[in-house]
């Protein structure tokens, strides 16, 4: 039983909530506690809690369909529909694409959504060579440039089966390149510092303050082309402690939380002032293997390692039984996801008889490095070595910082020889998957796996324009990876999002992130 | 010696003291085996890029080198940029500055404000109940730890019995901050007669300022009852007893001689505590100093880290030359020492 009593401390708190203009306020204000506010607003070069609002900011020339289950509302990977863009046509080579855009629509400075703007933003892109440029370097594109006020023309060094889904991001992104251009200076052409505390996009919301490490507030586009998001105001608060984080949406205070832990939403499931809703997930827990450096470099190693495992015991003790096991490095959700050739059941005989194989039926030794990026990461490394001991291995789990584990498995670095980490497609697309995590080149391949005859597979893919070839190369690829076993393959963490009860609308997307307009407020 | 000799040899002292905890907390960090690079570098970039991004921040030079680039500029008032928010280091402290100042010093001074006379009466009493239940408090603040409390205050004042705000910084949602003049929002909204902000700011201020004050209480109930009882102990006393002095007049004579090691022992606390409260911070999403660091540390932001600890170091400078003004009121014949 908790009693509901009024201060004069807390009522001094919300004194400001008692008035009628600022209860109709409140009516349209989504309050948000996230781990801390967004460390920059460019989707090019990614910070924490860049992602999570970009994606509000700035739209793609298309999007996914939508589609309803069960009384709720979800995307359509296999479909793709007109965003920014209202139509497209394509060459009969493949490589040139032009697109028509959607007149009238605004950005919150007034300006219009002109093809000069599309050609900016790609520009910007191409000259960082960041997130942007991978995303562009996947999907073939070479140059886009503005053939009238409302047609932009791409192309492509070759035709891409993958082009229009890479178009629904958030990056490259379009910009509002007359206001941008107000902040550039002869050292920053991109307006990078202004990009620092600013937005200007064509989405549904943007940037109207920013007080670092404290808050920020959002607020909707008044010229937003699908008209105006019931929700008109977003007020981002960080909130470091993902314990205060919970007290504070059990509490009533926020109605939305940034990332809680399974353990928490399992608590928060038998509390009736919180709404928890879930998705299939995207992005898999994985244990990677760098295959350049002993003992991974056998792949009978591997192999030994993923027979060692047993998956549905980790599932159990380090993500209490949800998610989906993962049987392929392509998500369950993803169009062309195969389980089939999957070959690792637990054998932990078979593992025994590998790694005497490989010579070494006396064990061996090795550090397992983790970090705080991911929840689960402590707990999966404790329980892996644990398993790995009944094989003769020891694994020692060891703990790195978030930006070390990244930095150390980034492409040009991925020195690190075992350790946890979480990856998964942005674009649901398989052939965006494997490009992604099992091409040589892949930017979240990060312990050096590299198998020519896999990445002519992707290649061949990617150009393909044909479905039915295109299944079958991903069907192989999939196949491949799991014989080169370069990852333990755990599971598919389900996606979770707690809310207050009030909120409805939410759709998942492929970035893990809710878009603030999907939403409503009872 | 006079006063201006005194601190002006304090001041020199601060000096090596600065330049043996910059270089400790750089070469730290670095042993450490962290390298942003390839990070600063983006997603896509290769080893030639990830080398040149290297070389553009000197981590390709040797540590002295390195160091003394560093330097160089730190004392140029340029301690680098976050990596993580880009903004210079120098203007993320002193942003943050404020508000930890606002936290520490508040909850330091409620925690002295009841911790000395508990102390003294401790030490009166000593033996006899009063004596027990402050030693029991003060061990009860001793042993909980910081980050539990915090939580477990927010669980109790603000979840179950809703006396108190929710920790959610140092304002309610929303009201916009006053106009920034000491940096503290409870002070610039009365300067700028913004009631409602103030009482929020308070509203916001009572709980945080609470842990640091149980925190801060605990060892100075403890210390002041012992520096009490030596003194208490002492030849002087004993006669000034003997003499049949009335116990207020006494008390008098102790206190005066107990003044100048409770003093110091107070500018320790307060210096040490910045620790302490940056976990308060954290819970409470404060946004101060504290919080800055701590996330720099767990995140490995090289150059806030770096930033931070100086500015813990000059903190504990400013700290003990402040006390030892005040022992130097207290107790001129100190400066002969």
């Amino acid at each position: 039983m908790k009693f509901r009593r009024r201060s004069l401390l807390a009522t001094a708190s919300f004194l400001p909530l008692t008035s009628g203009l600022a209860q109709s306020q409140a009516a349209k204000t989504l309050l948000l506690a996230a781990a801390s506010t967004p460390e920059g607003f460019d989707g090019d070069a990614l910070r924490p809690g860049t992602q999570e609002v970009v994606v509000q900011v700035y739209e793609g020339l298309t999007r996914y369909a939508r589609m309803t289950r069960d009384g709720r509302t979800y995307l359509d990977s296999g479909k793709i529909e007109g965003n920014l863009a209202e139509s497209w046509s394509m060459s009969a080579d493949g490589k040139t694409w032009t697109f028509k855009l959607r007149q009238g629509v605004k950005s919150p400075f007034g300006n219009e959504l002109t093809s000069a703007d599309v050609e900016w933003g790609w520009n910007k892109s191409f000259f960082q060579k960041r997130t942007g440029n991978f995303i562009a370097s996947v999907a073939n594109v070479t140059g886009v440039k503005a053939v009238s006020k409302y047609e932009v023309a791409f192309t492509l060094s070759a035709p891409s089966s993958i082009l229009l889904s890479c178009l629904t991001l958030y990056t490259p992104s379009i910009y509002d390149s007359t206001e941008m251009k107000k902040h550039a200076t002869p050292d920053d052409p991109w307006a990078l510092k202004w990009m620092e505390g600013n937005t200007a996009g064509f989405g549904a919301y943007h940037l109207e303050s920013l007080r670092p490490s404290e808050q920020a507030v959002f607020v909707a586009n008044p010229n937003y082309f699908r008209g105006p998001p019931a929700i008109q105001r977003v007020v981002y608060r960080a909130v470091p402690s993902g314990a205060s984080r919970v007290s504070l949406l059990r509490a009533g205070q926020v109605q939305w939380i940034d990332r809680p832990t399974v353990q928490q939403v399992i608590e928060m499931q038998k509390d009736r002032r919180v709404k928890v809703e879930e998705h299939e997930g995207r992005t898999m827990s994985s244990v990677r293997m760098n295959t350049a450096m002993k003992p991974f470099d056998d792949v009978r190693v591997r192999r030994a390692f993923n027979y060692a495992i047993d998956k549905s015991k980790l599932k159990q003790s380090v993500l209490f039984g949800t998610g989906d096991t993962a049987l392929s490095i392509v998500p369950p959700i993803v169009n062309g996801y195969d389980p089939s050739s999957f070959p690792y059941s637990y054998d932990p005989a078979k593992a025994k008889a590998l790694l005497a194989e490989a010579g070494y039926a006396n064990g061996l030794s090795l550090e397992l490095n983790f970090s705080d990026i991911f929840w689960w990461e402590e707990q999966m490394a404790i329980q892996i070595a644990d398993q790995l001991k009944a094989v003769g291995v020891t694994a020692k789990p060891q703990r790195i910082t978030g930006s070390d584990m990244r930095a150390r498995t980034a492409p040009g670095k991925q020195e690190l020889l075992f350790f946890t980490f979480e990856d998964g497609p942005i674009v649901l697309d398989p052939v965006y998957t494997m490009a992604l995590l099992a091409h040589s080149k892949g930017v979240s391949n990060r312990a050096r796996y590299a198998n020519p005859a896999m990445d002519a597979l992707i290649d061949r893919a990617r150009v393909s324009t044909d479905m039915t070839a295109r299944v079958n190369v991903v069907k192989q690829a999939q196949k491949m990876w799991a014989e080169d076993a370069p990852w333990i393959m755990t599971v598919y963490p389900k996606t979770f999002e707690a809310m207050a009860t009030g909120v409805s609308g939410w759709v998942p997307h492929p970035d893990d992130h809710e878009r603030w307009s999907d939403l409503k407020l009872g | 010696m006079n006063l201006a000799k005194f601190l002006g040899r304090r001041l020199l002292l601060l000096v090596p003291l600065l330049l043996i905890v910059a270089f400790a907390t750089f070469s730290l960090v670095r042993f450490g085996g962290q390298d942003p690079s390839a990070m600063l570098a983006g997603p896509t970039a290769t080893e030639a890029e990830i080398a040149r991004v290297r070389s553009a921040y000197s981590m390709d030079q040797p540590l002295a080198v390195q160091f003394a680039t560093w330097l160089g500029r730190a004392v140029q008032g340029d301690l680098g940029k976050s990596w993580l928010s880009n903004r210079p280091v120098l203007t993320e402290l002193i942003d943050r500055a404020p508000s930890t100042l606002e936290l520490l010093l508040t909850g330091v001074a409620l925690g002295a404000l009841v911790g000395v006379p508990a102390g003294i009466y401790s030490a009166f009493r000593r033996g006899k109940a009063a004596d027990y239940v402050a030693r029991t408090v003060a061990l009860f603040g001793f042993s909980i730890p910081t980050y539990f409390l915090a939580l477990a205050m927010l669980m109790i004042f603000f979840y179950a019995l809703d006396w108190a705000p929710p920790g959610m910084g140092r304002l309610n949602l929303m009201l916009d901050p006053p106009p920034r003049i000491t940096g503290s929002y409870f002070l610039d909204a009365l300067l700028a007669g913004k009631g409602e902000v103030a009482r929020s700011a308070f509203s916001q201020l009572v709980l945080p300022v609470l842990c640091v004050a149980i925190a801060a209480a605990a060892p100075v109930v403890s210390q002041v009852r012992a520096i009490m009882l030596d003194v208490l102990a002492a030849d002087h006393i004993s006669y000034a007893r003997a003499q049949g002095l009335r116990q207020a007049l006494i008390a008098r004579i102790a206190l005066r001689g107990a003044a100048t090691p409770v003093v110091t022992f107070i500018g320790a606390e307060l210096a040490s505590l910045v620790g302490t409260t940056s976990l308060i911070e954290y819970v409470f999403a404060w946004g101060g100093v504290g919080q800055l660091g701590l996330e720099a540390i767990i995140k490995g932001d090289f150059a806030v880290v770096q930033g931070y600890v100086l500015m813990l170091a000059l903190f504990s400078v400013a700290v003990f030359l402040v006390v030892d003004l005040l022992v130097l009121a207290l107790e001129p014949r100190a400066m002969l020492r």
